[in-house]
């Protein structure tokens, strides 16, 4: 099999002394490629310190992580920077989109940064996919949660990124919402062959997956049986 | 994307503005009065180059001193003048009305015209013409109790011996310049019938050099000085003959420059505290972008941009109303309280600096809030954005 992610001995301490916090404590997984796989665990058990560490949003304090075979631990600035923008794609619980912005340049954005060729024929063509295509010129802060989150998995998929991390993408959503956005996550995942990592509290919501890995005080228990989801 | 804050950006835009309009302003109306002061001081008393005697009076006949200037190219014209003090009586119908004591100028009717812009100041009658005319100033006119054209003044001066010597002059013209600057003080008489009464033939308080290039003063100044080794002559350029007065306004003006500079850095504080305002208002989007693919460089770039952005629309509306304000000064003479009108110029230069100094300003004071945008991680700035 062909490793996309592979997280060794994890450690996040916030603070220190007294007050340390093990938010992830020793943790150790890995991914492969293609695969959709779900952190799940309950509040405040370490899924997103765990999501933010995999995209370099934030450093470990200890341990090693592999993306798509390059070790981003030790990485400077610019160049997590540039690793960030190329292998990976983040889909954030409240879309965080810039609302200055209309959908269109949402998307457009990451291809830009990238230096990428034709942003906006690539970001429309995204739009398409996740039935946005008739609000692209709409400005971001005036469409609906639904519509915002689907701008965002199209946004996280601009630069056809490796690996998708998706943290709570439909904790905002309603039952609808919320089932459209896990199909579209799950048929990119299907038709571009891109590995998705996402965090949730409500695993049920995904159906069938290749893997889970579970939080429990900061640690990783071994997977749950993908059937128990069904 | 991060420049959304429209107000806050008119405020830092407003701050600029306000620090180039309050030196253009200051520039305006400061350096108008020097040079309004400079102009009314060479057009009236000085002229661009002032020849005296570094003893007292000139002996020399002036006709020497005349025709060496009028031989020079730059020369527009010179005059001789002579001053002394006077006693005068205003009597009306065999009645004393007043007396006062007053300085007196003699000048000649020919050559003064063409070398000063005193004769302009004659607001009634005309200038002095004949040997019994004097002209008198607005203010020595008042303190003799009204004198009016046509009256008979009584005046006495001493002459080079002690003795008094008294004379009867008719009134032929009321002198009066806007400020005072020109011969409201004084009276005028012909410099011969000044000579006369002093026994001072052939003597000359002064000679007035009115040049067509008044920037060759300094040139023409020492060629005089070379041509006459042998007299004690000093000859001085108006920024030389009026030190004095203008010397203390000169740092007048440089403290007000200074205020106006201190204004400017106002500004520039005022900038970086609305682009720190702009940095923590758009904490979210910073770690948004981060996250997406921005670098810090990128990040910097926009907020940089920004100052920039804020450095030259400021500077354009400041200089344009600057400009506009100069403009209006200028055409309308703008002058306060019917005091004297502002020599107003296009000062080029300082118009130039001032716009790059506060360009530069706005771009230096948004260093500091970029350079904090770039150190927000990414995790920290979505978590407390």
């Amino acid at each position: 099999m062909d490793r996309m992610l592979e997280v060794e001995s994890l450690v996040k301490v916030y603070g220190d002394g007294k007050h340390a916090v093990r938010a992830v404590d020793d943790v150790s997984f890995g991914v492969e490629r293609g695969e959709f796989a779900l952190v799940v665990g309950s509040s405040g058990s370490g899924k997103s310190t765990l999501l933010n560490l995999i995209g370099l949003l934030d450093k470990p304090t200890a341990g090693r992580i592999w993306v798509d075979r390059t070790m981003t631990t030790g990485m400077g600035d610019s160049q997590t920077t540039v690793f960030r923008n190329r292998k990976l794609g983040f889909i954030f619980q409240f879309s965080n989109l810039l609302g200055d912005l209309t959908v269109l340049e949402n998307v457009m954005l990451p291809i830009q940064m990238a230096g990428g060729r034709n942003p906006r024929e690539y970001a429309a063509e995204l739009l398409e996919v996740v039935g946005m295509a008739n609000q692209m010129n709409q400005r971001a802060d005036r469409i609906s949660g639904g519509q915002a989150q689907r701008t965002a998995i199209a946004r996280g998929l601009a630069n056809k990124p490796s690996l998708v991390l998706a943290d709570e993408p439909t904790g905002n959503l309603d039952s609808a919402n919320s089932a459209a956005v896990v199909r579209m996550m799950k048929s990119m995942c299907e038709r571009l062959g891109q590995t998705f990592m996402v965090v949730t509290h409500e695993p049920r919501e995904f159906g069938e997956v290749d893997r889970v890995i579970t939080m429990r005080d900061g640690r990783a228990v071994e997977g749950v049986a993908p059937e128990v989801l069904r | 994307m991060l420049f959304n804050k429209k107000g806050s950006l008119i405020g830092a835009v407003l701050a600029v503005t306000v620090g180039i309009l309050v030196l253009h302003v200051n520039f305006v109306i400061f350096q108008g009065l020097y040079d309004a002061i400079v102009r009314d001081i060479t057009d009236y008393h000085n002229g661009d180059i002032l020849v005296t005697d570094e003893a007292s009076l000139i002996d020399r006949p002036d006709a020497t001193i005349l025709n060496w200037f009028e031989r020079v190219p730059y020369v527009e014209a010179a005059a001789p003048r002579l001053s002394t003090s006077a006693e005068i009586n205003l009597t009306k119908n065999g009645q004393l009305i007043q007396e006062s004591r007053v300085p007196m100028l003699g000048v000649d009717p020919i050559r003064d015209p063409r070398a000063s812009e005193a004769h302009r100041t004659v607001s009634e009658g005309s200038y002095v013409y004949a040997r019994n005319s004097i002209v008198v100033g607005r203010n020595v006119a008042e303190d003799l109790g009204g004198v009016r054209l046509g009256d008979s003044l009584l005046v006495g001066v001493t002459d080079r011996w002690g003795q008094d010597q008294v004379r009867r002059f008719i009134v032929s013209g009321i002198a009066s310049s806007p400020g005072g600057q020109g011969l409201d003080y004084t009276t005028i008489v012909h410099i011969d019938t000044l000579r006369d009464m002093l026994d001072r033939e052939g003597y000359t308080g002064s000679v007035m050099v009115r040049l067509n290039a008044p920037e060759k003063a300094a040139e023409v100044r020492d060629r005089f000085l070379l041509s006459f080794p042998n007299d004690d002559f000093v000859a001085e350029t108006i920024e030389e003959s009026a030190e004095q007065q203008l010397a203390g306004f000169r740092s007048g003006i440089a403290m007000i420059n200074m205020i106006g500079y201190f204004g400017m850095m106002s500004s520039a504080f005022a900038i970086v505290t609305i682009q720190m305002m702009l940095v923590n208002g758009k904490t979210k989007e910073i770690g948004i972008m981060r996250s997406i693919g921005a670098r810090r460089k990128d990040i910097m770039v926009i907020f940089l941009t920004q100052g920039i952005l804020i450095g030259f629309i400021g500077a354009s509306v400041g200089t344009g109303a600057g400009l506009g304000y100069t403009f209006y000064a200028k055409e309308s003479k703008l002058s306060f309280n019917d005091s004297l009108p502002l020599e107003v110029s296009y000062d080029w230069y300082k118009i130039t600096q001032t716009a790059l100094t506060a360009f530069a300003l706005a771009i230096v004071a948004s260093l500091y809030p970029s350079y904090r945008a770039t150190r927000l991680l990414p995790v920290e700035a979505m978590r407390y954005g």
